[in-house]
Formats: C-alpha cells, structure tokens, sequence
C-alpha cells in the first residue's frame, strides 16, 4: 500500500508555476498549455486598506507581508491548491534583486512549507517553448528591457544587455503628451489635463496605449548613449564571440507583455536593418538578415509556459532547492555564486 | 458589536508573538495556545461554485480546470451570465409555407447588457447551452514540444540511475573475479536475471528520441495596416486589460473576440494547527451551510477584554479607566491581572498602569439568563465597588488606574490576564470525568487613545 500511496501522492500534486511580474503575476500549473490566471501583482493592505504593488516596497518585512498575502490569495482564491509540501517553479528574471529572492524563499519554505522551488530564469526558461536551444531573447516587461543571448542552452552572461526602458516609459510618455495637450472638460468649462494630476491611472494609461503608436517612440529613441531597446540587441550580439553571432541573429526570440504591442514586431524588424546601416555597426557587424522566432503562446506568459513544461518533467526534484536544504543553509545559492555549498 | 467595530483597540498576543484582536484568534485545545492566521496550516477543503451553490469534487474540479461547466461570466464586466429563451421560427421541413416556433437561447448579462448574440455566438436549442469552448490554437505544438522533454527528462534520469548502478556493479564482478568457490556460474546467473530488465531498459535508451522540429523562423512580419493610422479608433470596441487577461491564452484585443468565461470555482477552507495538526476549523461539507463543523475561535474560549468608556486622560494624572471583561464560556472563570514590568518583548506600553490585585471572578455564559431579566443570577458575589464599577450577566467592568507618561500620541497599556479554562476537548474521551482545568495566561495591549485636548 504505500507504494500505491506514493503514487498517487505525487500525482495528486500538481506543480505550481509561478511568475511575478512587474505588473502582471502569470501562475498555473504544470503541463498546461496556458496559465490559470494572469493578475494584477499587487495586494491590499490591511492596515491602510491601500492597494500596493509587490515591488514597491520600502523594507523587507513590508515585502514578506505582501509577498505572504499575495501568495495567499494565488494558492487560495485563484489556483485552489494546498500549498504545503508543493513543488513549485518560479521563473524570474536574472537581474531579480536578492532581497525579493530571499523573501520569496522565506515565505514559500517557512511560512507556506512547500516542499521544492525551483528557480528558472525566464529568459532560458522561454527557449523551452520553442524547441531550439539557441537564441536571442528580448524580454520586453513592465520596468525593464533586458536581452540576453542563449547559446546551446547556455546563457551569455557577458553579453546581457538591459536598459530601463520598458512598458513604464511607455506609460511615462503618455502620461507627459496628455499632460501637454489633453483638455479636460469638467463644469462645462475646458482645463488641461496637467491640474488634474491624480486622473491618470495607471490603469487608464494601459488601456489607452494600444492607439498611441507616437508614445510607444520612447522605446526606440536612443538616449544620451545611444542606447534604445533595438540597439540592445545588436550590442548584445556584438559582446558576443563572433562565431555564434550569425546563429543568435537567425533565432531572435521576443518575450514580455510590451512585445504585444499592435505592430512592434514588424517596427523592431525594420530599425535593426537601418541601424545596421549605421557606422556604428556596419564595421563591426557582418549580420545580413534577421530571423524570429513565433511563440506558441502570447509574449506575455512566454517564460510561465516553459516553465511549466519545465514542472511536468520528471527530473523537476534534482533541479530544485529543496525545503530541507534551505533551512540547512537558511539562505537561497545564487546563480553567480561559485561557493562550494551543496546543491 | 463592538468586538467588530473597532477591532483594533485591544489586542491580544498570538503564539507567533503578533498582536491580533481577539476575533481574529483561534484558541488549540490541545496545545492550548492561541493561534491566528499567519501560523495556522490553510487547507483547500471542497471546491464549489459560487453561482449555483454545487458542491464539485476535487478530483472534477481538477478537471474542469477549476471551472463550473454551467455557470458563465459575462466578459465584458465579470458579472454573472443569464440564460435567456427565444422563440425562433423554424420552417416545417413537411410543409415549407409553415413555420413553427422553437425555443432558442442565448446568454445575456443583467448587468452591462453584453448577450452572446453581440460577438456572433449562435443561439442553442437547449437551455444548458452546450457552450463550446475555443481551443488554444498551440495545443498540439506545445504538447508534441512536452512529449519530447518528457522523454529526454526519462532518459536523464535513467542515466543518472544507470551510474549509481554501475558503481555498484563493479564491486559484484570483482567478488565475482574471486572465484574460488565456483560463484561464478552461480553469480553470471543472478546477474544474467538481474541484468536482463536493466538491459532491456537500456534498448529504450538507445532509442533515438525524435527531436522536436525547432520552431519556424520568420524574416518578415506584417506591418500595421493604413487604418491605424488613418481610422478614428473606438474605444469602446477595444478590451481593456483585465477583459483580455480574464481567457489568459486567448487576451483578446477587441470586444468582438470576448467569449463568455465559465464560472472560477471558490472553495471552503479548513484551518489546523501548524503543531499538533489537530483541526481548528472545518465547514460542513454543504456550500450553503454557514455552519462549522469545528470552530476554535478564540472568542468563545477567552475571556475578552474591551474598553468600557472612552476614558479622559490627562498627562501625568492617574485616571480611572473602565474595562470590562467578557466570559464566554460556560464555567465560571476566574481571573488575575498582573503586569508586564519587566518584560522584554513589551514595547508597546507607554503608560503606567495599575490593575485590581484581587482575582475576579466572571460568571459563566448563560444564554437563558441573557433573556430572563427578573432573576439576577448575582452568586452574592462580595464585590469590593473601588474595583468592580458593574456586573451584568457574564461582564463584568472594573476600575484600572492608568498614568499617561507620554504627551503625544495615544496612551497604550498592557498587561497579563491569567484565567483558568476549563478543558472539555479532553473530557469527552471519559464521560464522567471533570474537565481538566488549566491557567492560561493572555498578553493584553489596549490602545486607550489620545490624551484630553486641553482647551
């Protein structure tokens, strides 16, 4: 019998896959072809009865509290999953601060008492969908863009490429043009826009962008150091050793809600070939043509989906940090670590 | 009431060392401490939905991905879907010059008036619908991509096990060498047996897994269509992001595309104690039934303290405060006040305090005697009126003395209630037998507010 038990234990639970955006969470479960819910990453305060966001914290014990409530509400309200003794995949960025790694291991193993997390970059984590093991991946979020190239399923490190210009700008941008132009009529009588400060939502700014392609500029317009989310990528291609540059330029891979943009994809397509026409490339680059890759799956839960073709896999436990581990080092191993503790 | 309103004035500390009022408490009677929500284990107990109140197992649930097949939400605002019925003529196969009138039905929202009919969904000829549901265009891509991983992940493993194997292996052929005894036939047999599975599984391995054909790569994407630019857009008909996220692998971009969402199911949460794993709280397993199968909350097991008057306070001035404190179990219970000087954790308290020596005594609960006013059930209890302001019932309010010492802010107390309870989780197992008693002690913080403004 307890063979038989064992069995369906592990049937029984399913892996939980996780994805805490910026604005957005994607969370499922594994070897679903889709996420159960896409939500708002953000949670009520208790005390103040203010909505705030999970990444907009100012202690770590603030964000042990919203991580531990939000969670709550994903096993509870959206997933209706017992958490305890769980598998769980959690995709994250590379560039994701310790301090929100080491509280999201401290409420996972300490206070839900999951049994394993495995922890996947998200950038790695996408090439999963694709069946190939080598590529460029732009993952265009909410706060950031950053792009890192995967060669034979190893990330380029050297040549990871990131810029703060993401879905935020967008949303700075026409926030500044209506401030500028927009009248608002209120008692019959027209003001601009700008002494109504509080109007602007961010909720509002998401949903009048899909129209305002003059706004979504900010993305290519190169800065101070001529730096914009299309040369991101050509830079990134050129930290590269020259022998993988043509095998990345053929297998660009776009991830990130931003991409999702009506008409950003073909934009993109048309500033890398006139950028390489620039002097600046045109030396060092001998790039003729760029491929993409299309995603089985929307842009935005692109790295959920390889991660939860990641959860179904039976080798899951030996890629994962194990409760019983963590609390033996009290502290997650970083991917850069190179010191010699147990894995 | 009041226990409600302002639950935040007294509150009481948890076994994990928060300050939580006492509604938000359970009370373990087995380790007889009290919990609250943040250290008690949370279980999913029965999924249901809740349109139509019906229970679905958990097994079904899964199933359904979580979903109820017959409730509906309307896209556009969330609200629940309505069925609504039509008369439809249908020509008479028989005779074409008649038509009959048939039952038609669509879904409608009460709320927004969003119908089924608005984004082109035929109308169904039964009541339950048979709603089809999209199919995710990528299934058989991402399910191929998932079968081949899967094999892969098989084989790593398998190889991983092989290892172990092989060490092992090698120390058998070398005891196996040693043959001095005529092992060897006997040991090539047990290996031959135990090898024939392992080698029939390393076939398996042998074989080529298919590689997945990697992704097409296109060089080309469609550029945004003149009507972008040239068309005025209407809002109106765009979906908005919660609208899109709602179907997370369909987000559809414009109100044309919304299809009716089924219901997400909720589900009935039963709470244990993290330590003893005993329950603390069970619901019956009907979704209508607001009653609970076990319920420890600490309410019905501590006394409660709460704040009588809104007390004048005034800056270095001893001031009489009432409190009164409430007993809800059905024993009299006793009670002694002490305070916390001393303690290291208390950083709560501001002001000095000084509380009734004597223990008090609360009667019990009585419920009938709640509606019987004429017969005081007053056990001639000798009350001494500097400490006891009043008795009524299972309350009783009495006089602490508190000093502010701070000058701004609110003027915060606290202080140790020890009580005795009467154990009846134990009893049960032995008729006859008293319950057990034992003292418990309850770490109390009581904000009484603000100083009088001085006029």
């Amino acid at each position: 019998m307890p063979l038989f038990e064992a069995l369906s234990y592990s049937s029984d639970k399913n892996v939980v896959i996780l994805d805490i955006g910026a604005v957005y969470t994607k969370c499922g479960l594994a070897g679903e072809i889709g996420p159960r819910c896409i939500i708002p990453s953000e949670v009520k305060n208790e005390k103040t009865e203010k909505i705030v966001k999970i990444w907009e914290f100012s202690s770590t014990e603030e964000l042990y509290e919203n991580l531990k409530n939000f969670l709550f509400h994903l096993f509870f309200r959206s997933l209706l999953v017992n958490a305890k003794d769980r598998r769980l995949v959690v995709c994250e960025s590379i560039l994701c601060p310790s301090q929100v790694r080491e509280t999201l291991a401290k409420v996972l193993f300490i206070h839900f008492e999951v049994s394993s997390v495995m922890f996947g970059a998200g950038h790695l984590l996408s090439m999963l969908t694709l069946g190939t093991n080598t590529g460029l991946v732009i993952d265009l979020g909410y706060s950031e863009t950053v792009v890192v190239p995967v060669y034979e399923g190893i990330p380029v490190i050297k040549a990871l490429q990131a810029i703060p210009v993401a879905g935020k700008a967008v949303h700075r941008k026409i926030e500044d043009l209506l401030k500028e132009t927009a009248k608002i009529t209120e008692d019959g009588q027209d003001k601009p826009i700008s002494e109504v400060p509080d109007c602007l939502t961010e909720e509002l700014l998401e949903d009048i962008k899909e129209i305002r392609e003059h706004s979504c500029e900010v993305l290519f317009e190169q800065d101070n150091e001529e730096v914009s989310v299309s040369t991101l990528i050509l830079d990134a291609i050129v930290q590269c050793p020259i022998d993988m540059r043509k095998a990345l330029s053929e297998n660009i891979v776009i991830i990130g809600g931003t991409s999702m943009l009506a008409g950003f994809h073909h934009r993109l397509r048309a500033e890398l070939y006139d950028l390489l026409k620039k002097p600046k490339y045109k030396d060092s680059l001998a790039i003729k043509e760029f491929r993409f890759h299309q995603m089985p799956a929307k842009q935005n839960y692109a790295a959920w989906l390889g991660g939860a073709m990641m959860g179904a896999l039976e080798t899951l436990p030996s890629k994962s940090v194990t409760r019983d581990l963590y609390i033996i080092n009290g502290h997650l191993t970083d991917w850069c670590s190179i010191s010699q503790e147990k894995q | 009431m009041a226990t409600f309103i302002d639950v935040n004035l007294v509150k009481y500390i948890c076994g994990c060392g928060k300050k939580k009022p006492v509604c938000k408490l359970y009370l373990c009677r087995h380790c007889l401490k009290i919990r609250c929500g943040d250290c008690v284990l949370h279980e999913v107990d029965t999924p249901y939905c809740p349109n139509c109140l019906e229970n679905m197992p958990a097994a079904e649930a899964k199933l359904k991905r979580n979903r109820c097949s017959n409730c509906f939400d309307c896209p556009n605002c969330g609200h629940t879907l309505t069925t609504r019925a039509t008369s439809h003529a249908v020509s008479n196969p028989e005779d074409p010059n008649k038509s009959t009138p048939k039952k038609m039905f669509y879904m409608a929202c009460g709320f927004c008036r969003w119908t089924t009919r608005d984004v082109g969904i035929a109308d169904k000829p039964a009541a339950s619908g048979n709603w089809e549901d999209k199919d995710n265009p990528h299934q058989k891509r991402i399910l191929s991509l998932l079968e081949t991983y899967q094999q892969i992940a098989q084989k790593e493993k398998a190889e991983k096990e092989r290892k172990k194997y092989v060490r092992r292996r090698s120390y058998l052929t070398y005891a196996a060498g040693m043959d001095k005894y005529g092992m060897v036939s006997v040991a090539a047999k047990r290996k031959g047996l135990l090898a024939s599975p392992s080698t029939g599984g390393s076939k398996d391995e042998d074989t080529v897994i298919s590689p997945v054909e990697p992704s097409d790569t296109v060089t080309t994407f469609e550029p945004l269509q003149d009507e972008i630019f040239t068309q005025e857009l209407h809002l109106e008909n765009m979906a908005g992001m919660s609208q899109r996220h709602a179907p997370p692998e369909f987000q559809p971009c414009e109100m044309t595309d919304l299809h009716p969402l089924h219901k997400h199911l909720l589900i009935r949460r039963s709470l244990r104690c993290k330590q003893c794993e005993h329950n603390l709280s069970k619901p019956e397993f009907n979704p209508i039934s607001i009653k609970f199968k076990i319920q420890l909350i600490a309410m019905s097991h501590i006394p409660e303290i709460r704040i009588f008057t809104s007390p004048e306070l005034n800056f270095d001035k001893e001031c009489k405060v009432i409190l009164t404190v409430c007993n809800p179990t059905s024993y009299n219970t006793n009670i002694n006040l002490t305070t916390l000087e001393g303690d290291t954790q208390d950083d709560f308290s501001n002001s000095k305090i000084t509380l009734p020596k004597d223990t008090i005594v609360v009667s019990r609960r009585d419920d009938a005697a709640l509606y019987d006013v004429g017969s005081q059930e007053q056990e001639a209890q000798k009350d001494d009126p500097s400490v006891i302001a009043f008795r009524k019932a299972n309350k009783v309010g009495f006089y602490v003395k508190v000093k502010p010492q701070v000058k701004e802010g609110d003027i915060q107390v606290s202080f140790m209630m020890k009580h005795d309870y009467h154990n009846t989780a134990i009893a049960l197992t032995s008729e006859n037998q008293e319950p057990q008693v034992v003292w418990l002690e309850q770490k109390v913080f009581v904000n009484l507010g603000p100083l009088k403004t001085q006029k």
